[in-house]
């Protein structure tokens, strides 16, 4: 029995291949895209899921609310590890590693290199990750203030063959011994690690390791098993009250502390400020696998259309069968059957392209994604699956409704007339595909203006042509000296040495206003300037003035705040901001006078030293010397190659222990938007499959109707119609609908933008032209699509057509 | 086996009644070879597909063989025909994706009989036929003639008791027709098939035992 629907099916497909290839093409793209973004999202969901009790695993994080804005930060004090375990007999280890976000300096064997992606964290690391070791006891390996633990990777770029246990490498000029070796964290691992620091070692301040407002750690707790972590999260956060919020309102804020799995770190900690984890982001997950949805729908609906509108043709055919013994049940099993069939081999085309688009799926993620059924069963059947779970769906309506047909009606030839019940639905999903479409469109437009916005807009200071780099050895001792060298070059136009540059992880500080009534605390940027910098970055001073050196106080009296600092700290216009007096605690412990003292002498306009996605904060430049920790250098386009082997040869001179590393300013930014601009790619890829899918179905409709009418055309024709009346008769139908999509689509699209949009302090607005621009757009493209099949059905001859009778 | 009483059908066309079939009345015996007569529009198929089972009446009853037709759902009636009756139309109606060894195997098909019994059942209806060179061809393939022997074998296949035909030779010329109804002379003398046919032709409905005139849907002398 099944040989023989198995024969019809096939032969079927093979006689109405133009129905047949659409329907294929379409179902083809629609799996593809889902198995693409299923690929994707299974991935993302993989993260930390390997680690041995991974979920006693929590991470702190607070959420503090300052001027009315929530903001969330993963970074919390170091206080929160020791008072938990201490407090809390539940919590059986826990872990902090240092916010440090630069690169160390590597010397072994010869070998020296910057090496990012290392960790300063406590001996109880491998307690809290269980990561594989090659070499050494994870237990002990981090006690010792220099031991380091490296990969496996960094054992062989340093010690070669070599085993590296107990020797060793040099780390910012140190001598550290190596007491680990760890097998290459897998991927789905949300830290990146080459080598790991005791934090013991650090030199941290015994005080301020207590401090309850020093937030600059990645905390992690592991707890005992059946630990109920609501109640841990709700004692936590009582103690906070008690412990912490005294002294931070007098500071002029508030947080709150929170613990979160750590198979959420990866997904839910989008919008963290300050966040070492690799994170992707729940919300576009979601968002890609509801569009993922829509393009499956749009080819089942294509399938559902076409095999209704086909019905017909069929029609004898199932009245053959009827009368020769099928009863309804054996006809819905062949359709079904033919489905399923239909089904088979779009998969089977779907996954020889999944299997040749999966390089370029990798690099665009930057995954490491394996798609292979041939080695992984659980994928084969999960794909069979899939293919029998959508040949029923997409035929199973069509099945009962072509189950149903009279056969003596259609042996006589009476078909139905397409009215009624079939069309009303075949209208109803031409219309449902068109909205998806109509609201695919949009949103890749808002996308696509809101990224060019943030590519482009002007964010107060000049990040061309910037060079910079670590201050090293001498260059940090004497950045003066180093700075009156680089300006011999022609090829450089200003230099810089401090700390701060636009783009940089930034603590957060504070800093004071005396008043009436004491001091007044407030959180804020700090940028340890020179009397360059302002200059070289191309900042506006709006009021008062840079910093001089004709003026003997600058160096240790002058500060200059941003316009945001002027309205954050109350002093009304920039203009009266100017005289204004300033306290800030010195970094660099000074028994003598460890506030410094001085007065605002200069607004700048406000700049955007962190990403578009953040509002800019209260921000203080001041000179401080003793802070030295990178050089920015403006340098002119042309000849740029000899300017950078002059730079390299002052480097040279200079600290010639340290090798020379330099990145450019403008990429460090553009590489902030990373994920907006894949997702801006992505949605434009999918947005044209969409459409195209939706076409596909629109065609095949347009030449069924065509045909139906085919008596019509012929007749109104002889009567003495033109071609353009004809056209515009089979047209208006389908526009309609198009049109109705259109409606329904735009204030769904409106809402979904507004909402991802509010998530960007600086965005574009959603101006009307938008919607006016794609519903043109998709009338448009519906025009085009059925005008091939109007068109032919409008010029054909009418004798040719009524002759048929 | 037959049994129709006051059977009617009519069309509803705004508000009045077309009558098809007014108060029919027919029994037929097994073994019976009846040929249904008339002009035009007399109602002649409406009558073969009632006693088909492809349509119902709207009026009067149907017995075949004690089953009350006319109370039967859709369903069981698909199941009664299909084991009793066998369809021959004049426009052949096979399957146009199908071969014709296939064709004929379909109905076997829709009532479950096994692979090995089907094989062996077509066999012998091609053999009978004598198109078994045929049997790979596509309908399209074939003459009008050779055409209507593969819808006649996969109407018999099944080994019906009742054979319906509307206007078998219609579409065939004077000999391939002589053909199809020596066949049904044959099936109706030496297996005792009954057999109605609607047919036009003075010289198809002389094969029979029994003529049934109908005019605007009555039954006139039979």
């Amino acid at each position: 029995m099944f040989r023989n629907y198995l024969k019809t099916a096939l032969r079927n497909l093979l006689r109405y291949k133009g129905f047949s290839a659409i329907n294929i093409i379409s179902l083809t793209i629609g799996i593809i895209g889902c198995l693409t973004i299923g690929l994707f999202v299974w991935d993302e969901l993989q993260y930390d899921k390997f680690i041995p009790s991974g979920e006693r695993v929590f991470r702190f994080y607070t959420t503090r609310t300052v001027n009315g804005q929530a903001g969330s930060t993963a970074s919390v004090p170091p206080v929160f590890a020791t008072y938990t375990q201490q407090h809390y007999p539940e919590v059986e280890s826990t872990l902090r590693i240092l916010m440090y976000s630069g690169k160390m300096l590597l010397e072994a064997n010869g070998i020296k290199a910057y090496e990012d992606k290392g960790l300063i964290a406590d001996s109880t690391f491998f307690r809290v990750f269980p990561l594989k070791f090659l070499k050494g006891d994870p237990l002990t390996a981090l006690q010792g203030p220099r031991s380091v633990v490296i990969t496996e990777t960094m054992a062989e770029k340093y010690f070669g063959q070599a085993d590296p246990a107990d020797k060793t490498i040099k780390i910012n000029k140190t001598d550290y011994i190596v007491k680990g070796v760890l097998a290459d964290v897998p991927e789905h691992f949300h830290l990146e690690v080459n080598y790991i620091l005791p934090l013991s070692g650090a030199g941290m301040d015994k005080e301020r390791m207590s401090s309850w407002q020093w937030q600059q750690f990645f905390t992690y707790i592991k707890v005992k098993e059946g630990t109920d972590i609501g109640q841990l999260q709700a004692k936590f956060q009582e103690a906070v009250r008690k412990e912490a919020d005294p002294r931070n309102r007098q500071a002029g804020f508030t947080y709150v502390p929170f613990l979160q799995s750590l198979h959420d770190v990866h997904l839910e900690s989008a919008d963290f400020i300050y966040d070492n984890a690799k994170r992707g982001n729940a919300d576009y997950v979601k968002g890609l696998t509801i569009i993922a949805v829509f393009v499956l729908l749009i080819a089942g609906f294509n399938f559902v259309n076409l095999a209704t509108a086909r019905s017909f043709r069929r029609a004898k055919e199932i009245g053959v069968r009827k009368v020769i013994g099928a009863d309804r049940k054996q006809l819905v099993l062949q359709f079904i059957g033919e489905t399923v069939l239909l089904s088979f081999i779009s998969i089977l085309i779907a996954v020889a392209a999944l299997f040749l688009l999966l390089p370029y799926l990798n690099s665009f993620t930057g995954k490491a994604i394996e798609f292979n059924p041939f080695t992984n069963p659980v994928l084969a059947v999960i794909l069979l699956g899939i293919t029998v779970t959508i040949g029923i769906l997409a035929g199973i309506y069509p099945a009962l409704m072509m189950s149903q047909f009279q056969p003596i009606k259609v042996l006589k030839g009476l078909k139905s007339s397409g009215r009624g019940q079939a069309s009303v639905l075949r209208q109803g999903l031409v219309v449902v595909q068109f909205s998806l479409s109509a609201l695919l469109i949009v949103c890749a437009t808002v996308v696509y203006r809101q990224i060019n916005f943030l590519h482009q807009k002007d964010l107060g200071f000049n990040k061309d042509q910037i060079v910079y780099f670590y201050a090293q050895g001498e260059i940090e001792k004497d950045p003066e000296a180093f700075k009156t060298e680089l300006l011999r070059s022609p090829g450089v136009v200003s230099a810089t040495a401090g700390y701060g540059l636009p783009g940089d992880v930034l603590a957060g500080d504070g800093i004071k206003v005396p008043g009436k009534d004491g001091e007044k605390e407030y959180p804020a940027n700090l940028f340890i300037v020179d009397f360059d910098y302002i200059k070289t970055l191309g900042l506006s001073v709006i009021a008062g003035r840079d910093f001089s050196k004709a003026y003997a106080t600058d160096a240790e009296k002058a500060f200059v705040i941003n316009e945001t600092a002027v309205k954050e700290l109350g002093f009304g216009t920039p203009e009266q901001a100017i005289g204004r007096e300033l306290a800030w605690s010195k970094w660099v412990p000074d028994s003598v006078n460890p506030v410094k003292r001085g007065n605002v002498i200069g607004v700048v306009k406000d700049f955007h030293y962190k990403s578009l996605h953040e509002k800019v904060s209260t921000a203080v430049l001041e000179i401080y010397p003793q802070v030295v920790a990178k050089v920015a250098i403006k340098v002119r386009t042309d000849d740029l190659a000899n300017t950078i082997a002059f730079i390299r040869s002052a480097w040279n001179n200079f600290s010639p222990d340290y090798p020379f590393s330099y990145s450019f300013l403008d990429e460090n930014f553009d590489k902030m938007y990373k994920s907006e601009d894949k997702l801006n790619t992505l949605l434009l890829i999918f947005t044209c499959m969409a459409i195209f899918i939706g076409c596909m179905g629109l065609f095949g409709l347009a030449a069924f109707s065509a045909e139906q009418r085919v008596k019509e055309i012929g007749i109104r024709k002889v009567l003495g119609a033109s071609v353009i009346s004809i056209v515009a008769m089979l047209s208006k139908s389908f526009l309609r609908l198009v049109l109705i999509a259109s409606l329904v689509a735009f204030p769904i699209a409106w809402w979904i933008m507004n909402r991802w949009l509010e998530d960007f302090p600086y965005r574009v607005l959603i101006s009307w032209w938008v919607f006016a621009i794609s519903g043109l757009a998709a009338l448009a493209i519906a025009l085009l699509t059925i005008s091939f099949q109007t068109i032919k059905a409008a010029l054909s001859n009418p004798v040719t057509n009524l002759r048929t009778e | 086996m037959i049994r129709l009483n006051n059977i009617s059908k009519w069309f509803s066309a705004g508000g009045t009644r077309n009558f098809v079939l007014r108060s029919v009345d027919l029994q037929v015996k097994p073994g019976e070879f009846i040929s249904i007569m008339g002009p035009s529009g007399s109602g002649k198929s409406t009558l073969l597909n009632i006693i088909g089972m492809l349509d119902d009446a709207n009026e009067g009853e149907y017995y075949f063989n004690e089953h009350a037709v006319h109370t039967l759902k859709e369903k069981h009636r698909t199941e009664l025909y299909k084991k009793y009756i066998g369809f021959v139309f004049q426009a052949y109606h096979l399957i146009d994706e199908l071969t014709v060894y296939e064709n004929i195997e379909t109905p076997l098909i829709y009532q479950d009989v096994k692979g090995a019994e089907r094989k062996a059942m077509v066999a012998d209806m091609l053999d009978r036929f004598q198109i078994v060179g045929k049997k790979d061809l596509f309908p399209a393939q074939l003459s009008g003639g050779q055409q209507q022997l593969v819808g006649i074998a996969r109407a018999l296949i099944a080994k019906p008791k009742l054979i319906l035909a509307d206007e078998p030779t219609g579409n065939l010329s004077s000999k391939q027709g002589e053909e199809i109804m020596e066949i049904f002379k044959k099936l109706h003398k030496e297996e005792g098939v009954t057999i109605i046919q609607v047919t036009h032709s003075e010289k198809n409905a002389a094969y029979g035992n029994r003529i049934i005139n109908l005019l605007d849907g009555r039954i006139h002398a039979a």
